[in-house]
């Protein structure tokens, strides 16, 4: 069924359990698109999703994401609750969450920035720099390393080219290091934006990046 | 009254109001329980872990600074479970921390280093290299080695809590943690923030202005209340060498809590002045010349007679016992009109999370005791103008503290005599009769009114130089002098005679100031007398 040439793509149903493919449930984009109004208020302040094109530059809370703000407000008691959704918000839009922004998001919600700069920079999955089209997220917390995270990370390095948390010249990748991902039972994992790849070893790397690149183009 | 609660603490029993913190009633019998996040004047967060007590019968240990009494609890804070919860608690701050006392100012009063050397492991086991900060410049006054921070987020809540000026933040997690502001912008532009160096338990923030200028056991503190606008913070003077080294504010929770705010904190070079007047000075068309104090006020009794009517020049930055020993001498001379001038700041700067305390637009220590005295205030917001009058006066003038400094060198001119007491010499007394030289408030003890009346003390903080005496010391000999009354011996004596004599004060004593304070009778009117 697979048409993908690895084991653990990330889809249990590559594996052969199930008759569907990845294709049919979800489509086949790791990154995508959603509509900027983000649809109705309850999923409108969901987890950032990574967009295939990034606009670093584009306004923030304007227009249809300006409508989408005001639907996130609306589920909160307190604009100061809004926070991680409107930091989300930012971070869909231009792909990462840079001092501007957090100034914005601030301004935004009444907040003061360093307040906004404390919380941003708590949470991990807040981007504070650009990152590549795709963000691979190695485990290298206990389970992971004992079965051999830091050659995975290597192989990635070596693939794309990079040093940790730089960007690939064709813009494509940005590896990191990330703690636990729960998801110790499948080591080493990989978090690739908002999919996992389990079981991952060094020779499975550049077909990974192969299969990444043919993505979300 | 609140119900009280009965617990045994140490084996001490204590009764305290219900909803006591377990911490606060330690204090009730002396005991300090070891702490860092909790601060009585801001939330407590509970996080340092350092104030867990074993309370008997509960499973685990309990934070003493938010776990309120409970009646019969049995609280230990000195049990071998306790010790042994912060051992283990304090090796866990040693595991980054820089151990660079010896260059730290915190030294010396660090709760660190107290905690440490008090219950801490004499060794450490640490082997991993240790991960480096450096250190930040906050702007304003402060700087952070971030190195030596404990995490207790005091600073933090201060700024967002107290000064309500979200400035300062935690950024990122786990043990990249480092307070830090919104990238560039710094601390600059408010008004509070010398109050996080205070409260820092630790070396990580520290005053710029006091950098490697004194270590802490070689201070002497001294009382004091600031003199830098009306609102009469308590305060005390660290000194040495005779110096004023900085200002740290002394608790008072009628006035200003924990807290001072920047500019009293830092107007203090005024008292290490060293340009003084050191001995009483005769000035005439042929000269100046040095004399005893006798001789001095035995000549300025002499002219004194028939020398026509007062006017005098007092300052709103003299003391109680001043003013008052100035009034009675106006008085004894015939009476006089008596005139002050005081600067007044555009806007009142209020503290948000302590609302009893502002910066208060009157820049003066202590406009309200001379306004009950029955002088005038003259001249502009700036603290300049207003003495034409005295400065032609053709009868005698006398000029208590106000330095003249905007006034010409023809001021008093025409006097029959002039009178100048100051701490330093100016122009605008080069036409004086007699120069004396008086001690500044941080020399001498005496009493400040504030803005609501409060009359409180003050002590002496550094030694007067050459002859310079307590003005009331001078006039009050001088009042006994001219027959009014025995001359004050002390402070305390020339603050009975000024609450004889001025209705404001009547009814009050030394003795009911106290360290606190006490406030004026509300009923009398502010003219006084
Ligand atoms: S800088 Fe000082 S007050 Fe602020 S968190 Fe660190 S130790 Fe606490
Ligand atoms: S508020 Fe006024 S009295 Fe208090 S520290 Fe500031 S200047 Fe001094
Ligand atoms: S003082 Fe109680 S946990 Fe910090």
């Amino acid at each position: 069924m697979s048409n993908v040439p690895f084991k653990n793509p990330g889809w249990a149903g590559n594996t052969g359990e199930f008759d569907l493919t990845e294709n049919q449930i979800r489509g086949d984009d790791f990154v995508g698109e959603r509509p900027a109004h983000g649809g109705h208020a309850s999923g409108a302040g969901t987890m950032p999703y990574m967009l295939s094109e990034k606009q670093p530059d584009a306004p923030l809370f304007e227009g249809e994401y300006r409508e989408r703000l005001d639907k996130v407000l609306s589920r909160y008691p307190t604009k100061q609750a809004a926070l991680l959704p409107a930091l989300g918000l930012a971070q869909e839009i231009r792909g990462h969450i840079s001092p501007e922004s957090m100034d914005e998001v601030a301004e935004a919600l009444g907040l003061s920035p360093a307040y906004v700069r404390g919380v941003a920079t708590f949470y991990t999955m807040y981007n504070k720099r650009p990152v590549g089209r795709h963000l691979i997220q190695v485990c290298t917390n206990i389970s992971c390393n004992l079965a051999g995270a830091d050659d995975v990370v290597d192989a990635f390095l070596k693939y794309t080219d990079t040093g940790l948390g730089e960007t690939s010249e064709d813009g494509n990748f940005t590896v990191i290091e990330a703690e636990c991902l729960a998801a110790c039972g499948f080591p080493t994992c990989v978090q690739i934006n908002s999919r996992y790849y389990e079981n991952v070893t060094p020779t499975e790397v550049p077909k990974i990046c192969e299969h990444l690149k043919g993505q979300g183009e | 009254m609140a119900e009280m609660v009965n617990l045994t603490i140490d084996g001490h029993e204590v009764a305290v109001p219900r909803g006591t913190t377990i911490l606060e009633a330690a204090k009730t019998i002396g005991s300090e329980v070891p702490h860092y996040c909790y601060h009585p004047g801001m939330s407590s967060p509970a996080m340092c872990r350092l104030c867990l007590v074993e309370v008997e019968g509960a499973p685990k240990p309990m934070p003493g600074c938010v776990t309120t009494v409970m009646e019969g609890q049995v609280v230990n804070t000195q049990s071998e479970q306790a010790l042994s919860n912060r051992r283990g608690v304090l090796e866990f701050y040693l595991v980054n921390h820089p151990l660079d006392c010896p260059i730290c100012d915190m030294s010396g009063e660090c709760n660190l280093q107290d905690y440490v050397h008090d219950e801490g492991r004499e060794h450490g086991r640490g082997r991993e290299p240790k991960r480096i900060f450096g250190r930040d410049d906050f702007g304003g006054d402060v700087l952070f080695y971030g190195d030596r921070c404990v995490m207790c987020t005091r600073c933090v809540r201060f700024m967002s809590e107290v000064e309500q000026d979200h400035r300062l933040t935690v950024v990122e997690r786990g043990n990249r943690s480092v307070i830090d502001t919104f990238y560039d912008e710094g601390l600059d532009g408010t008004n509070w923030h010398g109050n996080i160096v205070d409260i820092c338990p630790v070396g990580a923030l520290v005053s710029k202005d006091f950098l490697h200028k004194a270590r802490a056991w070689d201070l002497t503190h001294t009382p004091s209340v600031c003199t830098s606008c009306s609102q009469g913070c308590n305060i005390d003077l660290h000194t040495r060498d005779n110096l004023v080294q900085r200002i740290k504010p002394r608790e008072n929770l009628d006035v200003n809590a924990w807290w001072i705010c920047d500019h009293g904190r830092h107007n203090y070079e005024w008292m290490n002045r060293g340009d003084r007047l050191e001995a009483p000075v005769m000035r005439s068309d042929s000269g100046s010349q040095a004399m005893g104090w006798g001789d001095a006020l035995r000549a300025l009794l002499e002219k004194s007679d028939g020398g026509g009517s007062v006017k005098a020049v007092a300052s709103a930055m003299s003391s109680n016992e001043d003013l008052g020993a100035l009034k009675a001498l106006v008085d004894a001379m015939g009476g006089g009109e008596i005139l002050y001038r005081s600067a007044r700041a555009e806007d009142e700067v209020p503290l948000r999370g302590f609302p009893l305390l502002a910066r208060r637009k009157d820049l003066s220590a202590n406009s309200t005791a001379a306004d009950l005295i029955g002088a005038n205030r003259v001249g502009a917001d700036d603290g300049t103008g207003g003495l034409d009058e005295v400065s032609n006066h053709d009868g005698i003038v006398l000029v208590l503290n106000d330095d003249l400094a905007d006034q010409k060198e023809d001021f008093g001119n025409n006097a029959s005599l002039f009178v100048y007491l100051g701490t330093h010499d100016s122009p605008g007394a080069a036409k004086a009769d007699l120069v004396l030289p008086v001690t500044s408030h941080a020399e001498g003890e005496g009493t400040f009114t504030n803005h609501e009346r409060r009359v409180q003390r003050f002590a002496k903080a550094l030694d007067a130089p050459g002859m310079a005496r307590p003005a009331w010391l001078v006039l009050g000999a001088l009042v006994a002098e001219k027959g009014e009354g025995p001359a004050p011996r002390s402070a305390a004596d020339a603050f009975a005679a000024m609450s004889s004599s001025v209705a404001a004060f009547a009814g009050i004593t030394w003795d009911d100031l106290g360290t606190r304070g006490a406030v004026l009778n509300e009923s009398v009117s502010v003219t006084g007398d």
